[in-house]
Order: C-alpha cells, then sequence, then structure tokens
C-alpha cells in the first residue's frame, strides 16, 4: 500500500518535471526574442538544468551563501499563485545593466541599473507568465517587480518559508543567458503553489 | 563536502545531519543523537582551532559546539538561535524558518521550527558540557525582505521572532540580546569561546550583540 503511494508520488513528480521543461523552453524562447530586440544583437537565454528539491535544502545546493545578490520578484495571483524569482550576482547584475544601456560599467549611476535591471525582470518573467498562461488557460496577474539586493540566503528564505507552508517541493531553473562575448549567468526560480502544480499535472495527462 | 568535513572534525555536531532519517521530535527530545562526552585534549582543540574557525549552519539545521569556533549563518525571515552556556564556555545556534511545527504536516526537522529547536537546541547543549547552569540566549532574523509586497505569509519574520520568545521563556533562557525585524537580511556569527554574536547587516553595518 505505501509502496503503491510513493509510486504514484514519483510519477506525478516526473510528469511535472516534464512540463516544467517544455513550459521553461517556450517562456525562455520567448524571453531571448524580446532581449534581443533590446540589445539588436543575438541572445539565446538557454534552460540546461531544472530541479526539485525540498525547500529547506535550496541554499545547501547553490553554496552561495554570502553572495550578494540581486534578485527581481514577481509574484503572480488570481486562480492560482506562483512567486517567480530572478536572481544575478551583483556584478553580473551590472554587467547586464551596461549592456542594455550601453554605458560602461563605471560610469553606471544606481538609478540607471535599477531601473534597467527591473526592465529585465520585467521581459523575462514576463515572458515566462505569457508561457505559464498559454499554456494553462489559468488566469494570472502579476505584481509589479520587487528589486532587493542583499546576501544569497537571506533573499532566498523568505521564498523558502512560504513554499514550505503550502508545499514540500520546490521547483528551479537555471537560465543562462548568452550573448556574443561570453556568458551571464542568472537563476530564475519558480515556485508554484500547490494548486498550480495540480493544475499542470492535469494539463500534462491530456497532453500526453 | 564542507559539512562532511566539519561532521568528520566535530562528531559532537551529527544532530543537525539527520536529512534522510525522518526522527520523532519526542525521540530527538529524549535523547538527542550526541556523543556529548567527547572531549579532545587540548593540544588536539588547539590543531583543530587553526583549521576550521567558521563552521556554517545551514537552513533549517542546529549545531553545538565546545571548541572556540564561530558559527555562521545567514538570515532574512528565519530566525538564528544561539544558546550560549558562559561557564563551560559551549553553545548552539539553530536556524528555525518556522513559528510552529503544528502548522505543516512535514515535521521531522526539529531545529525547522521555534517550538521544537529551543528545546532540542538546550538539551543538546546540556548534554555536551553535562551543565546545568544558567544558559543565555541572543536572537537576530526575522526581517519583512519585501515590506511593499501586504501578503501576510512573506511577513512570517515577525511570527518567528514572537514565537521564539515564547519558547525561550517556557524553557526559562534569558534572552540577553536581539536584533530583529528590519527589511534587511543578517550574516549571523556566533563565536562560542565569548558568546558573543557579530551581526552584518545587508546593507554593510556590523553590530555586536
Amino acid at each position: 500500500m505505501t509502496e503503491s503511494i510513493t509510486q504514484n508520488k514519483d510519477t506525478n513528480n516526473s510528469i511535472d518535471l516534464e512540463i516544467f521543461l517544455e513550459l521553461g523552453s517556450i517562456g525562455a524562447g520567448n524571453a531571448a526574442t524580446s532581449l534581443s530586440e533590446i540589445f539588436q544583437e543575438q541572445i539565446s537565454i538557454q534552460v540546461p538544468k531544472i530541479h526539485t528539491l525540498p525547500p529547506h535544502l535550496v541554499p545547501k545546493f547553490y553554496e552561495k551563501h554570502d553572495v550578494p545578490t540581486t534578485a527581481i520578484y514577481m509574484q503572480l495571483t488570481g486562480e492560482a499563485d506562483c512567486d517567480i524569482l530572478l536572481m544575478f550576482e551583483v556584478k553580473e547584475a551590472k554587467k547586464i545593466a551596461a549592456m542594455m544601456t550601453m554605458i560602461p560599467v563605471e560610469e553606471l549611476d544606481p538609478e540607471m541599473e535599477a531601473s534597467a535591471i527591473e526592465e529585465l525582470g520585467n521581459i523575462v518573467i514576463g515572458s515566462f507568465l505569457t508561457a505559464l498562461s498559454d499554456f494553462t488557460n489559468v488566469n494570472l496577474l502579476p505584481t509589479p517587480p520587487q528589486r532587493t539586493t542583499d546576501s544569497f540566503d537571506a533573499i532566498l528564505d523568505s521564498f523558502l518559508i512560504k513554499q514550505l507552508l503550502d508545499s514540500d517541493m520546490a521547483i528551479i531553473f537555471d537560465t543562462y543567458f548568452k550573448r556574443s562575448d561570453g556568458n551571464i549567468s542568472g537563476i530564475l526560480m519558480l515556485f508554484p503553489s500547490r494548486k498550480l502544480q495540480s493544475v499542470l499535472t492535469e494539463k500534462a495527462k491530456n497532453w500526453v | 563536502m564542507w559539512t562532511q568535513l566539519c561532521q568528520l572534525l566535530f562528531p559532537i555536531n551529527t544532530l543537525g545531519a539527520n536529512w534522510n532519517k525522518p526522527p520523532t521530535i519526542d525521540s530527538l527530545t529524549a535523547k538527542p543523537p550526541l556523543t556529548a562526552q567527547v572531549s579532545l585534549p587540548s593540544s588536539v582543540q588547539r590543531l583543530d582551532d587553526s583549521a576550521i574557525t567558521e563552521v556554517r549552519v545551514d537552513m533549517a539545521d542546529m549545531k553545538v559546539e565546545s571548541r572556540p569556533v564561530t558559527l555562521v549563518t545567514n538570515v532574512g525571515s528565519c530566525v538564528a538561535i544561539c544558546i550560549h552556556d558562559p561557564i563551560n564556555k559551549c553553545g548552539g545556534l539553530a536556524h528555525i524558518m518556522l513559528p510552529s511545527s503544528k502548522i505543516t504536516q512535514h515535521s521531522y526537522l526539529p531545529s525547522k521550527y521555534a517550538d521544537t529547536a529551543v528545546p532540542a537546541l538546550t538539551s543538546a547543549i546540556r548534554r555536551a558540557e553535562k551543565s546545568n547552569c544558567g544558559l543565555t540566549a541572543k536572537i537576530a532574523g526575522g526581517a519583512n525582505m519585501f515590506p511593499k509586497l501586504n501578503s501576510s505569509t512573506l511577513n512570517i519574520g515577525m511570527k518567528n521572532v514572537e514565537a521564539v520568545k515564547e519558547a525561550l521563556a517556557n524553557k526559562g533562557i534569558k534572552l540577553v540580546a536581539e536584533d530583529v525585524r528590519g527589511t534587511y537580511g543578517r550574516r549571523v556569527a556566533f563565536n562560542i569561546a565569548d558568546g558573543s554574536v557579530c551581526v552584518k547587516n545587508g546593507n554593510g553595518e556590523i553590530k555586536k550583540i
């Protein structure tokens, strides 16, 4: 009895992963297109990895405890909830802002950097949102993006706590932003609520 | 790997490592899996000091030390509970995430919740040094990282702080200092030797409590 339940859980999880990977590819594709337009050059975004982890093990998994991080956060509300978090190391964020504004890193003022990063968050997260609502036919409303700079663990823990209250798994995307002259990496994390997870699982069943 | 190394070097710190074997809270508080009576000759201790001075405590984890090292953790809405035994110069740090073990069903880690972490940490410290003297506590954390969002679940930091204070009062442990609330993360470094806690804010400010 117990065994069959565990197995059921496992199969559910694998369906979830497949569908999230599919969603991720669509979302990343959308984001890449809009970013390429902004930068006026070929930008590719990959979704090379997807992880599901118990929330409290996430900081240990990344080992970035003290690293100063800039994060953009958006909450989706409506029929189902989802938290989306896009994180860059502070120095990477500077590089991205410099790329977007075409101002050298040394001359970039903080306000300019902040608005560039928020805009990037809007684009990337918005692309994922479009993919998500197209796919699920669920009406999702985003809050305006919030930006914060702090240590990696401190930013993450509010979300992990929220996730713990709802579900025992966090689903995480690692995204890589690729430009012709080198990589800039960021982490995109999605924390779907249990309701959204079940909507997706349901979709996956019809889809396969 | 770091944790494994620490566990090799510090056999006392086995309490937080039970990820895979979910113990019940009762079994843990009654009989903490600590090899408490281990006391190394002073020469070994000194050798260890030069090798490792900072020991990281992960989220929902706790560590007890009787060596003069520094326990380090990063908290946002979580709360770091530092309990110190000033006479035997030992102490422990727990990184709790939620106020009460009653609010979720996945409650196999006592160090994840304020109400179970305090008793578990206290009994672990008492076992480590067989001490009955007064313990003192310092807490840090419980921030609201995204104040602009009016979401009650994200403001769990405040609830965490209140739950920790209540749990400490229930155990009769004196809270001597705190650095809580705010809207920024904190890096907490708990010095076992003198019981001081160094809190570094997200904006770079350093405070000693």
